[in-house]
Formats: C-alpha cells, structure tokens, sequence
C-alpha cells in the first residue's frame, strides 16, 4: 500500500489564495497514519480531494494497493426515520454481523442502539457514523476529527482496536490533538500554511498498540519536531 | 391546533364585523347598504344550512385539487430535482409559470370545459399547484450533504433513498406548505365558482352579490371561515403527528 503526492497544488475556483502549494509526500503500508496542522492549513481540502482523486485524473497524487478510499467527518448524520440500530443492521453486509457487534461493545455504543441519532451526544453520533464506514469494502479511510467529542479514554481504546481489527487497511486520521497523533500514528503530515513557505513535512510518530509501553522520551521528542514542522 | 385556529378565525371576523358596523353608523348607511345586526343574524339563521352545504361541496372539490396538485408538485419536483438540464428547464418553466397570475386562464377553461365541476376541480389544483411545486423543487434540489454523503461514497444512494433524506429533512417545511396550499385550493374553487360554476359557495356568493345581499355574504364569508379553519387545523393537527412520529426532533432543542 502507497499513497503518494507529487507538487500538489489547490485552490478554490474563483479564488487566488492557495489552500495546498506544492505537497510533496509518501506514506508506505497499512496502519494509522495522521495529517496534522493548524486550523485552516487545507487539512479538510487535502482529505476531500484525496477522496475524490479519481475523478480528477490531473491530481499529482498516486496510490497502489488502494483501492476503495472512503472519507468519513465528524458533522455528517444518520437519517433520523428509524433507530441507529436499525440503521447500523441497514448497511452491514451479511458476513460482518459479528465484527458489528465487536464494534459496537468497543464504541461504548450497545445501550444507545434503540435511540435515534439526533437523541445521542454528539460523542457518541460521531462514535455510531465511524462504525458504519468501518463496516464497509475500504483500503484506505480518512478519519476528519471523527472521533471528535469522545472522551480520551474511550478514543484510545477505540484507535488501539480499530488498528487491531484492522491491521491490513490504511487509516488517515485528521486531528488536532498532537499527544494521540504523536502516539498512535506512525507517519505524520504535518502540513503548514501556504503562505510560510515552509515545506509540509513528515515526522515518523510513534504507532503504539495495544502491547505497547509509553515511551514518554519519545514521544515528547516526536511532539516537539512535529511542533517544529509548522 | 384546530381550536386555536377556530378562534383566531372568529376573532378576525367579529373584528372586521364590528369595523363594518362602525362604518355603518360613523356614515349612516342604510340597511340596504350595510344591513344591521340583527339582519345579519336573522340572514345566518335562514341561510346557514345551505352555506354549509355549499361550502362543504366547494370543499370537497379544494381538497381534490389540493390532493391532485401534491401528488403533481410531488411528481415533477422529483424529477425536476437534478441538476441536469431537464431538471434545469423543470426548475425555470416552473419558475416562469408561477409567475403568471392563473386565475386570469379561469375563463378559457370554462370556454372549453364548460361550467361542470371539471372546471372547479382544474382551478382549484393549478392554483395551488404552483406554489407547493415551488417548495417541493426547492427542498428535493436541496442536497442534505451530511447525510448524503455517506450513501454516496459507499455507492447505496438511490433515487428513493435521496428523496426520502430530503423529504424528512424538510417534513416541517413540506407539511407547512401542504396546510397552506388549502386556502389557495378554496380560494381556487371559490373563484371558478365565482365566475361560471352552477354549484358550491361561490356560486352562492355571486347569486347574493347580484342581489346586494351583504347580509347573505357576511353569512357566506362566516361558514368559509369557520370551514377552512377546521380544514386547516385538521391538516396542522396531521402534520404534527407526522413530525412527532418520523421527525429528527433534537433534544438540544428543549433547553
């Protein structure tokens, strides 16, 4: 699995301000990798069109051993006619009953399943969207702060299994919070603002599992140069 | 809902009633002119019961148009949803059209349907259809992205689905829309009626008018009134259990 960008360059039509200049990076295999930045960097534009490179075959971005990439934000909704329960047993093929239910016991989510979405925290509508993209075909999913309202706790339980269960998918997950990112990923884009001229960059994190024991010189070290990068 | 309207209903009325009786004393006119309470009253008691037969038949043609122009609204504003050209040139003749004031067509269509209650029926929907379909183009064009999307990417979206997203998400608007369409549907029938038609309240309106009968119109307007506002409040008293029922009601919104 590759996911490459060659001097990719973005703006919104009708508008002069470059959101992404001249993006160079590579990010090899499966697992979590991160995209990082201040607010307003291009992380969102960035993610949308790497979802949706394929429709805009001039794009420098290459990838092998992709195939579905699905992308997945923090705002979206179920629809609010039947419960998320029902919606959730809607979309998942037939062979995933089981992982469905693994998913939902790790997401906290069991007690909650007969409610519909607009009755639930906005924790945990964020926590019953990212199961239904984790239920379908991908290769590569882009989390946008989609684990955006969870308490720490339950977001480190979750990213430690979700990297488990699916150990052979790549993952691009946005965040703001440089301590999960630093920890959990284990290449970090770090993207700066066009304006700075400073190229975006990538720090290797540290990509701890389940097994793993905090190595908290480290991971101060891998937050300090991602820091540095913008 | 359907009380609450009942009042409102006769609130406006004996207002305008008492503003009319003012006007009548304030200029001393005649009877004839503006007649007293007590015409009034003895006319409501004579009349009534067949106004409210009339109004009722004239109802009973409303709500067919009404119904016939929403299955039409619904019809086109699907298919006029796209942004493909046909839904474009959906869109801008539907745009055009309303523009153009459809009573002004009554008389052709009494010219080549004569004065039965096809007439009535044809009014009735075209009046009301218009604007509903202006609404319903409106919210099905309207992509809901934050639900939408997810059906997109994954490659479940169907055109059933779509409308079914946009639809709920705009239950309030629709069912808004659709009670509001009654009036324009009984203003439609009143106005075919009012024109050429042999039967229903407008007919009666007009027998009155020839008479200059204000007593039978004031009584006429009442039994509208009263009907309509039943009508109506019906229709909101359903749309609030459609919304209690299927509505994305959002606890938030109770703080």
């Amino acid at each position: 699995m590759r996911l490459e960008c060659s001097g990719l360059n973005f703006a919104y039509p009708e508008s002069e301000t470059m959101v992404i200049q001249d993006l160079w990076f590579a990010m090899d295999g499966p697992g979590f990798h991160a995209v990082f930045g201040p607010s307003g960097v291009g992380k969102t534009s960035f993610a949308k069109l790497l979802a949706n490179y394929r429709d805009r075959p001039q794009l420098p971005i290459q990838t092998s051993g992709i195939g579905t990439i699905l992308y997945s934000y923090n705002l979206e909704r179920l629809p609010g006619w039947s419960s998320t329960g029902r919606h959730l047993d809607r979309i998942c093929p037939a062979d995933r009953q089981d992982l469905k239910k693994e998913l939902i016991d790790i997401f906290q989510l069991g007690p909650v399943l007969g409610a519909r979405f607009s009755q639930l925290s906005m924790g945990q509508q964020n926590r019953m969207n990212l199961i239904r993209y984790l239920l379908q075909d991908f290769d590569l999913l882009i989390l946008d702060e989609s684990l955006a309202n969870v308490d720490e706790k339950l977001r480190q339980t979750i990213l430690l299994a979700v990297k488990e269960l699916f150990s052979h998918k790549m993952f691009l997950y946005i965040s703001h919070n440089l301590m999960e990112v630093a920890r959990f990923c284990k290449d970090i884009l770090v993207l700066t603002e066009p304006s700075r001229e400073k190229p975006s960059k990538i720090v290797s994190g540290q990509d701890d599992t389940r097994i793993s024991v905090l190595e908290k010189p480290s991971l101060d070290r891998i937050m300090l140069e991602v820091m540095s990068a913008f | 809902m359907l009380f609450r309207r009942i009042y409102q209903f006769m609130i406006v009325y004996a207002v305008f009633l008492a503003i009319l009786l003012m006007v009548k004393k304030g200029l001393s006119l005649s009877d004839y002119v503006i007649p007293g309470l007590p015409l009034i009253l003895e006319t409501a008691v004579q009349m009534s019961a067949g106004f409210f037969t009339d109004v009722m038949d004239t109802l009973s043609v409303a709500i067919l148009g009404q119904g016939i122009s929403i299955f039409l609204a619904f019809f086109v504003g699907i298919l006029g949803r796209k942004s493909s050209w046909a839904g474009s040139m959906i869109r801008v003749t539907a745009y055009n059209i309303q523009a153009y004031p459809i009573v002004a067509l009554a008389p052709i269509i009494f010219i080549l349907l004569g004065d039965g209650f096809l007439s009535r029926l044809l009014i009735a929907a075209m009046i009301c259809y218009f604007p509903l379909l202006l609404s319903v183009l409106g919210v099905m064009a309207a992509p809901v992205e934050d639900i939408e999307h997810f059906y997109i990417a994954t490659g479940r979206m169907r055109w059933q689905l779509e409308v079914k997203i946009r639809a709920f998400e705009n239950l309030s608007k629709l069912t808004t829309v659709i009670a509001g369409s009654a009036t324009l549907a009984m203003a439609g029938t009143i106005v075919a009626e009012f024109i050429a038609a042999n039967a229903g309240i407008g007919y009666s309106i007009r027998i009155a008018l020839y008479q200059s009968n204000l007593a039978a119109i004031l009584t006429a307007l009442f039994m509208i009134g009263i009907v309509i506002s039943v009508y109506q409040g019906i229709l909101e008293t359903l749309g609030e259990m459609v919304k209690a029922k299927w509505g994305s009601e959002n606890k938030g919104k109770l703080l």
